[in-house]
């Protein structure tokens, strides 16, 4: 580039891009979500072959690949945290303000864990094993935030 | 009691008349037979709208009787096990008028095992959202004079000093003869119609975000003082999509298109926007 590069023809266009997008939660995962709306209780599916329980539910084993989409069972509101992360970058798309904590929680009689929010509790004393109960939320949105947070239980 | 999939064969075919559909079944009439083998056989009588199910021994009197093994059966009222599928297989046959049972099969509702009614019905979750992020162009000093140029009025075009043609929008480099583009013309703003695009799916407007209202036609537009294929693309009146006429050249055979003359946009920021469209100039 020239060093007399003339820049009074240069300026910027704010503009928006915009995605508009569809998702569908499946037959299986739309269930899962409007028996947590509904009746506050968390379903998982059963693999009998595999005696695993999966949560979220889906409808096909991730090991022996067998149909589950009618292997339902429930699961407990309680469990244990198997990890955890501290975000700490902040975005207008987090859910929360940082810091915050996103924990990997097993549910009583789950085998495997889901993700979410950890609050009620200071981010250093998140420890991995501790007990932590789900609280839902006042306001449904027909999503996994239909569970607000976790927060820490007697064990 | 035999039980497939987890569930009681008697418990199915004795809740068809709760299951049963009557606003369905207005014009069906006639006595059909299930042979369950050695799970039982049942006659089931339908006409004016009503439906009677009785045990029977002897179905020779029916129109048609469904033979089927007792575990297809349940596999096809649950949904799990293709009717078609299990007739091909040869695990189910239809004795009599085939086309009568076929008629049948949309009049009951899909049974469901007790205890699980609530979890029957589902609803299935759709989220339509729209990701937005927020987006600076630079315009660098080539598109920045073009699109100052339209906040005037004027369409510029810019022209390589080596092949002589002329690109509008511009760009800063031309792309066959690998030369920095230096001569600015102004061209237009009238021109003739070279390409027309009907466009059903509209993906949406980088700038605003907005998806356009579809159809619309998206045109290339041979601006007065442009040869050949120097057209410039912009979008066309929504309401003259139909009174259009492409022009070509193929061949030597000239086709003349319609003559269109931009609409400019009140307010003006320098942006491709300030046209609104083109419109027929007439």
């Amino acid at each position: 580039m020239p060093s007399d590069f003339d820049t009074s023809d240069c300026y910027t266009i704010p503009g928006k891009l915009a995605l508009p997008y569809t998702y569908f939660a499946g037959r299986v995962g739309s269930r899962f979500i409007t028996t947590l709306r509904d009746r506050h209780k968390i379903m998982g599916v059963r693999c009998d072959h595999c005696d695993m329980v999966l949560v979220p539910p889906r409808q096909t084993c991730e090991r022996c690949l067998r149909d589950l989409s009618d292997q339902w069972c429930e699961v407990g509101t309680r469990g244990e945290v198997v990890n955890y992360t501290v975000v700490r970058y902040p975005d207008r798309h987090q859910p929360r303000p940082v810091p915050f904590v996103l924990a990997m929680i097993r549910l009583e009689g789950a085998d495997t864990p889901i993700v979410h929010l950890l609050e009620e509790i200071a981010p250093e004393q998140v420890v991995i094993g501790m007990a932590v109960e789900a609280v839902f939320a006042v306001k449904t949105t027909a999503t996994i935030r239909d569970i607000d947070h976790f927060k820490p239980c007697d064990s | 009691m035999t039980t497939y999939f987890g569930v009681n064969v008697v418990d199915v075919i004795e809740s068809l008349p709760a299951r049963f559909r009557e606003e369905a079944a207005a014009d069906i009439s006639g006595s059909f037979g299930y042979d369950l083998e050695d799970a039982g056989r049942w006659r089931l009588t339908i006409g004016g709208g009503g439906l009677t199910l009785t045990p029977a021994d002897v179905l020779d009197d029916c129109q048609a009787v469904l033979i089927t093994d007792p575990q297809t059966f349940v596999g096809i009222q649950l949904g799990k096990i293709d009717a078609a599928e299990a007739m091909g297989l040869q695990k189910l046959s239809v004795t009599g008028d085939r086309r009568a049972f076929g008629s049948i099969a949309g009049l009951f509702q899909k049974y469901v095992p007790p205890g699980q009614e609530t979890l029957s019905e589902v609803e299935l979750v759709v989220l339509k959202q729209t990701i937005s992020v927020g987006q600076n162009f630079a315009t660098g000093p080539v598109m920045g004079r073009f699109l100052k140029g339209l906040k005037e009025r004027k369409i510029l075009a810019i022209r390589c000093p080596v092949c002589g043609r002329r690109q509008s929008p511009p760009r800063e480099i031309c792309a066959v003869c690998r030369v920095r583009n230096t001569e600015w013309v102004e061209v237009g703003p009238k021109g003739e119609m070279r390409m027309l695009e009907y466009v059903y799916y509209a993906s949406p407007d980088p700038l605003t975000g907005d998806t356009r209202e579809t159809p619309y036609g998206a045109i290339g537009v041979l601006l007065d003082g442009c040869q050949d294929e120097e057209v410039f693309w912009h979008l066309l009146n929504p309401a003259q999509l139909d009174q259009v006429q492409m022009g070509s050249v193929i061949n030597g055979r000239v086709r003349k298109g319609s003559r269109l003359r931009p609409v400019w946009a009140q307010k003006r920021t320098g942006s491709i926007d300030d046209i609104q469209y083109f419109e027929l100039d007439t």
